[in-house]
């Protein structure tokens, strides 16, 4: 009976005497060998990069209205005109302008002196043209209203070529003007300007080039 | 005409409005030369009425030709001329994205008008063109001929070859196409057709002449192909000048 207690005792001290031998890999001790050539770890932030995108410039280089006034049609008396124009600025100096314009012929001298001749029918009375043209600021300048405000001018020269209907017909035409632009802001300009569109006619029997004088207002936008 | 007319003045007063209401971003740069000047007005004889200082902001608001509408911090305004603006920064440090003159070898459009003579008629001409390479463009060209005896519309498309577009000032070209005439009876007889579609054979040159403008001339052979078993042919010869974009 004791020595089968003796071997009890001496079995739980070798069990108890082993486990305190394995005490350390209960909790084993990690260690950490840092590879030197590894990226350091860094906080990922959470927000996008923020694109900048540069505002454009506006141009503001193609001008575009219309006009109103008076013609001149050779042996026709002079008559309301309009029309519109559209111009595209290329320098400062130069731009490049069309026109399209209408007016109606009334009674000629003849027709007045004698009633019952008519030289032209009623469709045939409609002066209609288009130009295209070449135009240069020739003196650019201010102009003053009052001590407070001046507005910006520019007195320039235009020639170009056409097509003018008139009498049923279409006729090449030669166009010229001057004119003046003053600039109410940056973007409304007021014109006054004087164009001639010449061309050869035959109405009267005899070929001869007919000058057509108008003097107009214009108001246009640049954009 | 009318009617286009007032469509055109209602569309002016709008865009009052509109140019008044749009506030879009406006481009700021950093002066970096000693000043920068401020003219009255976009053009080289405007006086300058305000510098803006080193390392001042200035706002672009809108060009005019060569010239930019600028704001300066304390709100004065004027023009300012390209050049000198093109000398300023962003506040990143980046240059000022001011658009330089658009290369006369590597341009994409051209817009032009000009005279000419088609079948011993005056020719007014106008065309658009589109550079597909440095040598091959593809132009589409509306024309009128008005003449004694009768008046003629041309539409025309093709394609021209430039020889050695290196060549700044002269540069020979050619080219080929179809199109379509109209013809309106001026005198009698009348014309025994009014349209026929026709094809051309074309020579000519191009040359550089400042900044965006240049110049064209151009001779063409047309063919005309009509229903009447004979055949017709046309010349025309023309000069053009142009903007390229």
């Amino acid at each position: 009976m004791e020595s089968r207690l003796c071997s009890i005792l001496l079995a739980a001290a070798l069990l108890s005497g082993c486990s305190w031998f394995h005490r350390g890999d209960k909790h084993p001790q990690q260690v950490v060998v840092e590879d030197p050539g590894a990226e350091p770890t860094i906080v990922e932030p959470q927000v996008n990069r923020r694109v900048v995108k540069t505002p454009k410039i506006k141009a503001t280089d193609f001008e575009l209205g219309g006009y109103f006034g008076a013609m001149s049609i050779q042996d026709f008396g002079t008559n309301p005109v309009y029309g519109i124009r559209a111009a595209y600025h290329v320098t400062e100096d130069f731009f490049l302008e069309g026109f399209l314009g209408r007016s109606k012929a009334g009674q000629s001298s003849l027709e007045e002196t004698f009633p019952a001749i008519t030289v032209l029918s009623n469709s045939g009375r409609h002066f209609t043209y288009y130009d295209l043209d070449v135009g240069y600021n020739v003196l650019p300048g201010e102009v003053f209203l009052g001590r407070g405000r001046a507005f910006n001018t520019a007195l320039y020269v235009i020639v170009g070529i056409g097509d003018v209907k008139f009498a049923d017909q279409d006729q090449f035409a030669l166009n010229f003007g001057v004119g003046t632009r003053i600039l109410i802001t940056d973007w409304l300009a007021l014109h006054l300007d004087v164009r001639d569109h010449v061309f050869e006619d035959n109405l009267f029997g005899v070929d001869e080039n007919v000058h057509n004088i108008e003097g107009t207002v214009s108001l246009t936008t640049f954009f | 005409m009318r009617r286009l007319l007032w469509l055109i003045l209602l569309s002016q007063t709008l865009y009052m409005g509109i140019a008044h209401a749009a506030k879009r971003p406006l481009l700021q740069l950093v002066v970096t030369a000693p000043y920068l000047e401020m003219h009255s007005g976009p053009g080289r004889g405007f006086p300058v009425i305000y510098v803006i200082g080193r390392d001042e902001i200035v706002t672009v608001l809108y060009s005019r030709t060569d010239w930019y509408k600028v704001r300066a911090p304390h709100g004065e305004e004027g023009w300012a001329r390209r050049t000198d603006l093109s000398t300023t920064l962003l506040a990143d440090g980046e240059p000022a994205p001011i658009p330089p003159y658009p290369d006369f070898s590597s341009h994409h459009w051209e817009l032009g008008a000009g005279y000419g003579v088609y079948n011993r008629q005056n020719l007014v001409t106008a065309y658009a063109d589109y550079s597909m390479t440095e040598s091959l463009d593809v132009e589409g060209v509306l024309q009128q001929a008005l003449g004694t005896l009768d008046n003629r519309v041309i539409a025309t498309i093709g394609l021209r070859h430039t020889f050695i577009p290196e060549w700044k000032w002269f540069s020979p070209t050619a080219g080929l196409g179809g199109g379509y005439q109209h013809i309106v009876d001026k005198v009698p007889p009348a014309p025994l057709e009014n349209s026929n579609e026709m094809a051309y054979v074309s020579l000519g040159a191009r040359g550089f002449i400042t900044r965006r403008f240049m110049w064209r001339a151009d001779w063409r052979h047309y063919d005309v192909f009509n229903h009447l078993n004979v055949y017709e042919d046309l010349e025309e010869w023309k000069v053009a000048f142009a903007v390229f974009f």
